[in-house]
């Protein structure tokens, strides 16, 4: 006699940020929720080998290295490279074991039923998971949602080996630091990474074939975090891809450019982007199709070609951010329920933590100039801010873009420390509609970095007074 | 006449004491100093020939990570040293390890030492492997592997000297129980010692029950605990089989499945070479 699989309101293959938040929106709605996941512990590669451990570093980088000290106190702060690592390690497990405890009691906490093991379709609403003993059990799902994450991009030219090249989940247990270090590519995981080490003391070259890193950033952000970068002692080369990358049997890794150059490095960092978690899967099964990039296609709800399929976080493609994927996680269940939703939230601000931390929310100026036909851009320069003086962050900038009348706010970029808190203060006048004349009419707190609003703002005003007068 | 009970207590007093020397092999030391005279002597070749010889890694290591050398951070691999310090410094410590080290020359135990040292050497080169499979850094890793059982050589030493101090002759059954008693965490004493790294001295302690171990170095153990069954498979001295290692309840902790296994088994006759050029 067969034996029926036990039957789930709700199914959520993967427990990282989307997976939670899905798994904990169906439990507060009553439903029997089972939640798979083939990692021994919760939290997915946000916390494992993402979001948590790359923002551990930087903060623990940035404490350790004295960096802020640096620049604004006589106080030697600097350690030695060995505690500097030993530091570093213990720091990240500290922080990652924390979030595990509190993702697990929260899943605990509201009566989710958790399964360690692969899953993979049996039929559309069938799944079967494979556990690490070899034992296998099924499970039925009225509802399931896939949010099994991504992977690091392994290049088929490039020899990882986690030994001498690394990828952003192996540099994350690296015994001591190197001397120096190539890090390929030039988006955020690239940027973040050789900020860090640098920061520790490492020689860095960060190299791609694109022109200047982080490229869907506004360009004269990007040019000052370069600036910076070079500065500190980095070099960024652009327009370039190694031909060949080889370890040369005894310290080094080396690089052969395009151009015949070499670049000797003691290791090498491949972070060229990231590709949807879905081997083993066996979506086929399901019905679903992988769009060519690698991943699901859905609506704007989360929902896939197969109506009670859902799919959410890194599986989907971009943003690939942990906010977002928690929105999208949540905003699926709520959908396939029948909940209420609310509109689809379109103000997501971008944080990078490189050293300094780099942030953006709404329009660039070239996206407004094109969509607008102009813009006008209010510029804050740290240094001209009490607070950036104090803090010895005197090399941060702060831009507003409105509209070509100059009253809008459209977006906001952002370098310099402390940018990922002060985006949001644009995030929220974007969301409310507010004027450019809002941060000109209140009062900010003084001595503070967000005093750079108002100054930025009343740049615009300037501009557009000036532009009033000509007409 | 001394028992055998009073001998272990004996020796369980030297251990808990400390200060146990690590042997070296004299056949790597003689083969580092014919090395280092050669003029075609490269570091390569010396971070390979010392890299065969526990006892000389070891000691290789604490001497690179000692106040005479004064690294800017801790020295934890052989690779790392040979990039840090360079060929004549190198080469500088591993002939004064040649030189001032305490011969090991048991008769009767030669076979005995040059089977731990394969298992050893094959149980770092699987650590590696695992740690290749799961996506993390491998040094640290071969270096876990290697080590686990450094405190085998160290009780099976002061085991010997209580026996000859007592006049009596050694017990081979004896030896192996006290060995298996002890050797953990001997060994990772021995590591502390020489300031190690904290997951390398977990690693060597826990490596037989990581479940017990700490929180923060349960991977690691478990890791170790793994490559050590890996090893004894892959030597065909009958403490593992394949089946026990599908079994293993380590493999959880590390997220390993079937098809995980079935890679590992598939890379037997790679690391048995690997294992072997370091033996």
């Amino acid at each position: 006699m067969n034996v029926l699989p036990p039957a789930f309101d709700i199914v959520v293959l993967g427990a990282g940020p989307a997976g939670q938040k899905a798994a904990v929106q169906g439990a507060k709605a009553g439903k029997r929720v089972l939640l798979v996941e083939r990692d021994a512990a919760v939290g997915g590669e946000c916390v494992h080998r993402g979001t948590i451990p790359s923002k551990t570093l930087r903060e623990t980088a940035v404490a350790l290295s004295g960096w802020k000290q640096r620049v604004a106190s006589p106080v030697q702060t600097d350690l030695d490279a060995g505690t500097k690592v030993a530091s570093l390690m213990k720091r990240l497990g500290d922080v990652q074991r924390a979030h595990e405890r509190f993702i697990a009691q929260q899943v605990d906490r509201n009566g989710i039923e958790s399964w360690q093991g692969r899953a993979r379709f049996v039929t559309p609403h069938e799944i079967e998971v494979l556990a690490p003993d070899g034992s296998k059990r099924r499970a039925h799902g009225d509802v399931i949602l896939i949010a099994t994450g991504s992977r690091p991009r392994k290049p088929a030219e490039i020899p990882v080996d986690h030994e001498h090249v690394l990828d952003s989940d192996s540099v994350l247990s690296m015994i001591y630091l190197p001397k120096s270090l190539c890090v390929l590519g030039s988006g955020v995981i690239a940027a973040e990474f050789a900020t860090i080490f640098q920061a520790l003391g490492v020689r860095v070259t960060m190299m791609d074939k694109s022109a200047r890193p982080l490229a869907f950033l506004d360009p004269e952000i990007a040019e000052l975090f370069v600036r910076r970068f070079e500065r500190a002692g980095g070099t960024f080369i652009p327009g370039q891809r190694p031909v060949s990358v080889e370890f040369d049997g005894c310290d080094a890794v080396v690089s052969k450019l395009e151009d015949g150059t070499e670049v000797k490095t003691e290791k090498m960092l491949v972070a060229l982007g990231r590709t949807a978690s879905l081997a083993g899967l066996d979506v086929k099964a399901a019905g679903l199709r992988v769009n060519e990039r690698g991943f699901l296609g859905v609506d704007v709800n989360c929902r896939t070609e197969v109506p009670h399929i859902y799919a959410a976080g890194d599986v989907i493609g971009p943003p690939s951010l942990a906010t977002s994927s928690m929105e999208q996680g949540r905003r699926a269940i709520r959908h396939a329920l029948g909940l209420p939703l609310g509109a689809p939230v379109e103000t997501i601000p971008i944080g990078i933590y490189t050293i300094p931390e780099i942030a953006s929310v709404g329009l660039t100026q070239a996206e407004v100039e094109k969509r607008h036909g102009g813009a006008i851009v209010g510029r804050s320069r740290f240094e001209e801010l009490a607070r950036g003086q104090i803090n010895g962050e005197t090399e941060g900038l702060l831009k507003l873009v409105a509209d070509p009348a100059g009253e809008r706010l459209l977006g906001a970029q952002i370098i310099g420390e402390g940018a990922t808190e002060l985006i949001h203060l644009a995030q929220m006048a974007l969301i409310g509609g507010m004027s450019i004349d809002t941060f000109v009419d209140n009062i900010f707190n003084f001595p503070t970095l967000a005093e750079g609003y108002r100054v930025a703002a009343l740049d615009i005003a300037g501009q557009r007074s000036r532009l009033r007068a000509v007409i | 006449m001394k028992t055998d009970l009073s001998l272990h207590d004996e020796l369980v007093r030297r251990i808990d004491s400390g200060a146990l020397e690590l042997p070296i092999l004299s056949d790597t030391a003689a083969k580092v100093m014919t090395l280092c005279s050669e003029a075609s002597c490269d570091a390569r070749r010396l971070a390979e020939l010392i890299q065969r010889d526990q006892a000389l890694a070891g000691h290789v290591l604490r001497v690179a990570n000692s106040a005479a050398y004064a690294p800017s951070e801790p020295i934890v691999s052989l690779q790392q040293a040979v990039s840090r310090m360079g060929l004549s410094v190198m080469r500088d410590i591993s002939l004064a390890i040649a030189v001032k080290g305490k011969v090991f020359s048991v008769p009767g135990f030669e076979a005995e030492l040059r089977e731990l040292w394969l298992h050893s050497a094959s149980a770092g080169a699987w650590a590696k492997e695992i740690a290749r499979l799961r996506r993390r850094n491998v040094e640290g890793a071969f270096l876990a592997g290697l080590m686990h059982d450094i405190g085998k050589p160290v009780v099976l030493q002061a085991a010997l000297d209580v026996y000859r101090e007592a006049q009596r002759p050694a017990d081979a059954k004896a030896l192996r129980t006290w060995l298996d008693e002890h050797h953990t965490r001997v060994g990772s004493a021995l590591l502390e010692h020489w300031s190690m790294p904290d997951w390398m001295q977990a690693a060597t302690l826990w490596h037989h029950d990581p479940e017990s171990a700490p929180e923060e170095s349960l991977e690691t153990a478990a890791m170790v605990c793994l490559a050590d069954h890996l090893s004894h498979w892959s030597l065909g001295d009958g403490k593992s089989s394949e089946d026990a290692i599908r079994s293993l309840g380590v493999l959880a902790p590390l997220s390993l499945y079937a098809d995980d296994l079935d890679e590992l088994f598939g890379r037997r006759d790679q690391v048995s070479a690997v294992s072997k050029v370091l033996s």
